[in-house]
């Protein structure tokens, strides 16, 4: 480890410095984006405007949000693939809710009751049932399909009224809804995960769990509550999907899992728990947004989108193991 | 639940003899259900459907019991499916297509431990990175199209019968005694145990960890290749979405058949024995006329299921 230290040392104070930044688990993430976004705005000088910025961020809402929580899951140390299906299945529910029901609060109380609901059976097969969270949130992503297309029987629910589509597509001074949503939830996060006891444990818990353990910390309820927080988040993010799309299908949110994965872990939360933050989540999920987006400018045919996404994962956990060599940092 | 576990342990009841009475059981129930289930007809044929997720098994069990994953196994059947028909159709001979297809394969498997093992990167994310990387890749080189005008000896490889036996059958269980000597008589089978067991005391003891991951996930790989032949040859179209959601079926079968998901244990014979329940509970949920949408679900739970009385067992044994 030492001779890969050495090059960072030589730089004397400055290189002090950027190690330091180095070590902030969101820098190469930020760097990259800020670099992406300066590019994108050589090539099209409209990048830049205030109105492409808030569409980005307002496309990447549902796939932020829920980012943030899962982020909290994979800062445990566990995984949670099954948030497509999960996204769907809220959607059901607070879909129903709305077009039978109207309002807001109804069915956004719908969709965040179902989240918690199958967060809360996530977290107790991972914790008492003592299954690793992969194999469950695989057989969950399935059996929760399962459930939509039984419920559904396949039909699309359509007609949401506009009082519930106010969370997708409502305007506060030129600022929508899903950014404010999201901007809000982050700020929640940054200081739930700074301050409070849970938001500690969690780092504990993912850090070293057999030390946190030791010390005495509720291992299973922090990986609990985690789960049912990714539950919740989805909930509110199914309402927000549910407003911008105006219909909920059967495939409602196919794939997302793939994504909010990958915008944890390219935003710089190590795969392996316990390093990471919030602001890591939030730039990975901008960064698949503007990748998204200059995809489309650059003119790349959408059935790519795939082969960039597994890219950027591999990406993103091959810098991780780099940087973490070139600063000495132990696993 | 303890005065069943304490029968079964006064019985010594290992768990492929367990597995077997599942089997037994379900096979009576589908007879009742449909007096021709039993037939022998039917049940060669229903094995023309399990062989593809049963060749990904025999690999995924080994890597299993190193204690790794790999969920990338449908998307690279996906590609495979890919590379063979769309370098077919672009003028290569059919043989040189296959050959291709398989060479893809093995590369998408050693893609995969080359991050596993230079990187020390947990198998789980790699092949999740993998898993969309494969199958985007093979969406896009395809352009989401279909090839399916080839010659028609191309059906041999899964439509063709010896007598009554489907041919893949006889290549099926082929592999299954390969792996099965290769897992339980050779060094290379205790290396993979040890892996499993104790990476850190593996590795003090000799054991070449990274040589032994590479020829896993690379063997897998050719698995995976072989399976996407049989498939392709047996719908006889290749496309992007072939193995779409097959990785499901393959862990299922792999931790049904008692492989422990955290590693060191596991039987080719448990394996075995976990694709054809699942094979026949596919086959019978098709002839009793449940909607498709129910297997999904049942998939699902089946996998939470079995994993959660696998480590329930195991821990009462101890």
């Amino acid at each position: 480890m030492s001779e890969a230290r050495a090059p960072a040392e030589r730089g004397g104070a400055g290189g002090v410095s950027l190690r330091r930044l180095l070590r902030r688990p969101e820098a190469p993430a930020l760097v990259f984006l800020v670099v992406l976004v300066a590019a994108f705005t050589l090539a099209n000088d409209r990048f830049l405007q205030v109105g492409n910025l808030e569409s980005i961020l307002a496309s990447v809402a549902v796939l932020g949000v829920i980012a943030l929580a899962v982020n909290q899951v994979i800062l445990c140390g566990e995984i949670d693939i099954s948030t497509g299906s999960m996204l769907g299945l809220c959607a059901v529910a607070a879909g129903a809710v709305a077009t039978s029901a109207g309002g807001l609060l109804l069915p956004l109380l719908a969709g965040v009751a179902m989240g918690a609901l199958a967060g809360a059976v996530n977290g107790f097969l991972v914790t008492v049932g003592r299954i690793p969270s992969i194999i469950v949130t695989l057989g969950m992503l399935y059996a929760l399909r399962g459930v939509i297309l039984l419920v559904t029987g396949g039909t699309w629910i359509t007609g949401i009224p506009n009082e519930t589509r106010v969370l997708g597509i409502g305007k506060v001074f030129g600022l929508g809804y899903p950014v404010i949503v999201l901007l809000l939830l982050f700020v929640v996060m940054e200081l739930v995960s700074r301050h409070s006891t849970w938001g500690r444990n969690v780092f504990a818990v993912g850090g070293n769990r057999r030390a946190a353990r030791f010390a005495g910390l509720p291992i299973d309820r922090v990986r609990f509550l985690a789960f049912v927080l990714v539950g919740v988040f989805v909930g509110i993010a199914s309402v927000i999907y549910m407003g911008r799309a105006g219909s909920v299908q059967t495939n409602t949110g196919a794939g997302l899992e793939l994504q909010v994965v990958a915008a944890v872990v390219i935003g710089g939360t190590s795969i392996s728990g316990g390093r990471g933050s919030p602001l890591a989540a939030l730039t990975g999920a901008v960064l698949i947004g503007v990748i998204l987006n200059g995809l489309v400018l650059l003119g790349v045919p959408g059935i790519w989108q795939d082969a960039v996404l597994g890219g950027l994962i591999l990406l993103a956990i091959t810098t991780d193991v780099l940087r973490r060599r070139l600063v000495g940092d132990k696993a | 639940m303890s005065a069943a576990t304490a029968v079964l342990r006064r019985l010594r009841f290992s768990r492929e003899v367990v597995l077997l009475g599942v089997l037994i059981a379900l096979v009576v129930v589908m007879t009742l259900l449909d007096p021709l289930f039993l037939s022998p007809t039917t049940l060669l044929n229903t094995s023309r459907f399990f062989v593809e997720v049963g060749l990904m098994a025999l690999g995924m069990t080994l890597i299993i019991i190193t204690g790794g994953i790999d969920l990338s196994v449908g998307s690279n059947l996906g590609l495979v499916s890919v590379a063979v028909g769309f370098s077919y159709a672009a003028g290569l001979p059919l043989p040189l297509a296959i050959l291709f297809g398989l060479v893809v394969g093995v590369a998408a498997g050693f893609f995969n431990s080359v991050f596993i093992t230079f990187l020390d990167l947990h198998p789980l994310v790699v092949t999740l990175g993998t898993f969309a990387l494969f199958q985007g890749l093979a969406y896009g080189l395809s352009n989401a199209d279909a090839v399916s005008d080839f010659p028609a000896w191309f059906a041999y490889f899964g439509q063709a019968y010896l007598g009554p036996v489907p041919g893949q059958l006889i290549l099926f269980v082929v592999a299954v005694a390969v792996v099965w000597v290769i897992l339980s008589r050779t060094s290379f089978g205790r290396y993979v145990y040890a892996i499993g067991n104790n990476e850190e005391a593996a590795r003090f003891s000799g054991v070449p960890i990274r040589r032994v991951k590479i020829a896993l996930y690379s063997g897998t790989g050719l698995l995976v290749a072989m399976a996407a032949v049989i498939y392709t040859s047996r719908v006889y179209t290749a496309r992007a979405d072939t193995g779409l959601g097959l990785e499901l079926g393959v862990i299922s079968a792999v931790v049904l058949g008692g492989a422990s998901i955290y590693g060191g244990s596991g039987t080719i014979g448990g394996t075995v024995l976990g694709v054809l329940i699942i094979a026949t509970l596919q086959n019978g949920l098709i002839l009793a006329g449940v909607p498709s949408t129910w297997q999904l679900f049942i998939l699902g739970v089946l996998l939470l299921v079995a994993v959660f009385l696998n480590e329930f067992f195991r821990k009462s044994e101890e």
